[in-house]
């Protein structure tokens, strides 16, 4: 028993901080980004400011979310049905204990959400008034003691007595152990139950109140059909690619037809998709698709080469020999370097003067100088003026601008990874290599077949961080933007980051940041599905 | 004639190994070419007079040293300096403490939870920083307005919200569950507790992971941007990185001064760069953490 108490007295302070400032802001924000925010709290705006920025996407989004935490309900409530049927412990009547617990849960939640803003008001009533312990201690218990935070304390605290209640009874006359799987199955069944359903009715509710207030306005906001084209979509299209699927692992008549049907549901479904899903973004914030492209062009435009460089340079450092250890030094300087300082030099290597060093190897190579960080044309519209042909707008690519960021960002992250990589060499076994060279392979063979799958783990991490490193850059693109170019270089934290700190819109900015959240959620995802498949662990 | 054939075979796989080794030397070159002349151009022009900056040439002329002490007053990097040593000791300070009493527990000490509570913790390096960065700020200013002390302006916003860091805890529990339990039951025997034990026999064996742990720190307090711009809006406790910011804008055309001035903030990291090198590069190797 002391042993528990000093370990939690030592994890206390990490706890608490990381609480604070890690997992409590995520809560924070979703609050934050559902009111009119300026400087101060607003209006209750539900999710307005996730319409403004992708327009009726959201409703969908949510929907399929509901939908999802109502599948995995089920698929949770299978798992214990299975579990109990093959005897494994596990009573049904711990479906009670299970609703108790996470009752509790969402009633502490309920409590926090009404309690968060009269405890933030404190600090604008103490504001600019002498603080004293007494004043601070009448004010939070003011706080507390309005009737809706007391109300939702007193529900809190019943069922948190309740469930204390229960979980000392249990403990007494049940054997924990395996019960205790059961018993928390139970509580996640519940809690993501309740968070599916309410999340169901939430969004309803904004859809309902939306189409009201489109009817005082006489506009049609047309969220039903769009919610039931891009779910069909998706569903047509995953139910396409499983019939596609088990329809390759048999061989009949049966095999064909499936094939058939399924490829049907994924032109379809697609179909669905790239009809719908453009006119949604259309009319979302512009600002937002804008950053997203830049962030995706910075994405590719900076992952592949960082990786193929820093392999190549690990591969060729990866012989000791005289002065390797010199060259890693060297190389993982500028990752080191502060990046104030770095973004600040390349800002005039690549300034727009006719001295500056880039257009001074321009002009010696007899070739225009460029605007660089002040140009704001795609890079394929300018090479297609020089080369005498127009390039639609849709084909502009990335502006030049941006490719400095990129070569900026390249020649940052070349170091690091070549460090990593160089880590992921020295894993490899010789003997492989060597048993290789004897069977009579070359050099390109060896890697190709051997280096290169034996690395790939290390390239999944490196993608991973790098893909993620994309979403998170900020430092570089605040130094190096220029006015001329500001829209063309903004990725998604420094449109994030503009919106709160120069416009001021916390809620919408919130908004924002949590929609970056969800793609780089879902990037992650993705990258696991795909890349993780192909990993080979050695 | 077969001795010919023989040391013609042998001598064309020798020119074969030079090529190679030449091509090597030749590709590492071009990179290390790459990844240094930034900085030489810096430290170069930093050394110019005004008009030879603004010009074509790389080779100063003559050596303006005074470029440094003119740039040193302009953006007052005196107080800039110090205050950014000032918030790494601060943050240091707390982050190691708290780091090092959490790793501890989650590896040494068996307690109900601990799994899920770690597990959780883990799980938050994966929030983007831009998520955070709007409600902390709200906390910030909601605890400087009740507190004691304020803390937007001030030291507290600057350091305390990254004194709980998850990468540290990480790294240390990584390295405090590879001490032998030999070693504790030992220490026991002779009737130390968990904080003796930690204090005299695993603190002295963890100093490369808490080297690194100071090293990453300080890079990271030295390197900060978002954040202080967000919670300063007077020199009094701008770090350096600010303070070069803004020195950056104000500086214009003067890219000596400019470049000086980059290079004086470079200086500190380089020094520490290059006196960890070697555990520095080996503990990213194997962490890999820090995107």
């Amino acid at each position: 028993m002391r042993e528990y108490f000093t370990a939690y007295l030592m994890i206390a302070p990490a706890t608490i901080l990381i609480f604070t400032f890690g997992i409590f802001p995520v809560g924070f924000a979703l609050y934050v980004s559902m009111h009119k925010w300026r400087i101060k709290q607003g209006d209750f705006k539900g999710l307005l400011n996730y319409a403004r920025a992708i327009d009726n996407l959201i409703y969908v989004l949510l929907f399929a979310l509901a939908i999802g935490a109502l599948a995995s309900v089920y698929l949770l409530l299978r798992r214990i049905v299975k579990r109990v049927q093959e005897g494994e412990g596990g009573a049904w009547q711990l479906v009670f204990p299970g609703a108790l617990f996470a009752g509790t849960a969402i009633a502490f939640l309920r409590w926090t959400v009404l309690l968060l803003p009269e405890v933030l008001d404190i600090g604008n009533k103490i504001w600019g008034i002498e603080k004293t312990r007494e004043l601070f201690n009448q004010l939070l218990g003011d706080a507390f003691r309005t009737p809706q935070a007391y109300a939702g304390w007193w529900l809190f605290a019943g069922m948190a007595l309740a469930s204390i209640v229960v979980a000392a009874l249990w403990g007494r006359f049940f054997r924990a152990g395996q019960n205790l799987e059961q018993l928390s199955d139970f509580t996640i069944a519940w809690l993501v139950l309740a968070l599916g359903l309410g999340l169901a009715w939430f969004t309803y509710h904004e859809v309902v109140s939306a189409y009201q207030a489109a009817f005082e306005e006489g506009s049609d906001p047309g969220i039903w059909p769009q919610i039931i084209t891009i779910g069909s979509g998706v569903i047509l299209l995953v139910a396409g690619w499983k019939v596609w699927q088990s329809a390759a692992r048999q061989d009949s008549n049966w095999a064909f037809a499936g094939r058939l049907l399924g490829a049907l549901g994924l032109l379809v479904g697609a179909w669905l998709l790239i009809g719908e899903l453009p006119i949604v973004m259309a009319s979302g914030d512009k600002d937002l698709w804008k950053g997203l492209k830049v962030t995706i062009f910075y994405s590719l435009g900076t992952v592949p080469f960082q990786l193929s460089f820093s392999l190549a340079l690990a591969i060729l450092l990866f012989q000791k020999f005289w002065g390797s250890d010199f060259f890693r030094i060297m190389f993982f300087l500028p990752y080191v370097t502060p990046t104030v300082a770095s973004a600040a030099v390349f800002r005039q290597l690549f300034s727009n003067r006719y001295q500056a060093p880039l257009n001074q190897l321009l002009l010696a190579l007899n070739l225009e100088p460029q605007q660089w960080i002040r140009e704001p044309q795609g890079i394929f519209t300018m090479l297609g003026e020089t080369l005498g042909f127009a390039v639609p707008d849709w084909a502009a690519g990335p502006s030049m601008a941006l490719v400095v960021i990129m070569i900026y960002s390249i020649w940052t992250y070349v170091g690091y990874d070549t460090v990593i990589y160089l880590a992921g060499l020295g894993n490899i076994s010789t003997e492989l290599i060597e048993a290789a060279e004897i069977d009579g392979a070359g050099k390109w063979e060896v890697f190709r077949h051997i280096i290169f799958p034996l690395l790939s783990p290390t390239t999944y991490f490196l993608s991973l961080i790098a893909i993620i490193g994309t979403f998170k850059a900020f430092g570089h693109i605040w130094v190096m933007r220029q006015q001329e170019a500001i829209g063309t270089v903004d990725t998604f934290s420094v449109m994030v980051f503009t919106e709160f700190f120069e416009k001021l819109r916390y809620g919408y900015a919130s908004a924002l940041a949590f929609v970056l959240f969800a793609i780089i959620l879902s990037l992650m995802y993705i990258n696991n599905k795909v890349q993780g498949s192909k990993v080979f662990y050695g | 004639m077969d001795n010919v054939q023989i040391s013609q075979l042998a001598l064309w796989g020798r020119v074969q190994r030079w090529l190679q080794k030449g091509f090597t030397y030749f590709t590492l070159l071009f990179g290390l070419f790459i990844a240094i002349t930034p900085f030489i151009w810096m430290i170069l022009t930093s050394f110019m007079s005004l008009g030879e900056a603004q010009g074509i040439r790389w080779i100063p002329s003559s050596l303006h040293f005074e470029n440094y002490a003119i740039a040193w007053q302009r953006a007052e990097f005196s107080n800039f300096f110090l205050n950014s040593v000032k918030i790494a000791a601060i943050t240091l300070t707390g982050q190691l403490t708290v780091s090092v009493l959490a790793a501890y527990a989650f590896a040494r000490i068996k307690f109900p939870g601990r799994d899920l509570i770690f597990g959780i913790m883990l799980s938050t390096m994966m929030i983007p920083a831009m998520v955070l960065i709007i409600p902390n700020f709200l906390t910030v200013t909601w605890i400087g307005r009740i507190g004691p002390i304020p803390w937007i302006n001030n030291w507290p916003a600057l350091t305390i919200p990254f004194m709980g860091s998850v990468f540290s805890v990480f790294l240390l529990r990584q390295f405090f569950a590879q001490v032998p339990d030999e070693l504790f039951d030992a220490a026991r025997m002779d009737g130390a507790g968990h904080l003796r034990f930690l204090w005299k026999v695993v603190m002295p064996l963890a100093k490369a992971p808490l080297m690194v742990i100071v090293v990453f720190s300080f890079i990271g307090s030295w390197n900060a941007l978002a954040w202080p711009l967000l919670v300063t809006n007077n020199d009094d406790w701008r770090p350096i990185a600010v303070g070069l910011y803004t020195f950056i804008d104000e500086a214009g055309q003067e890219l000596n001064l400019m470049m000086a001035g980059a290079f004086i903030t470079i200086i500190p990291i380089l020094i520490i760069y290059f006196f960890t090198q070697k555990q520095f590069t080996e503990s990213i190797a194997r962490s890999g953490l820090k995107g």
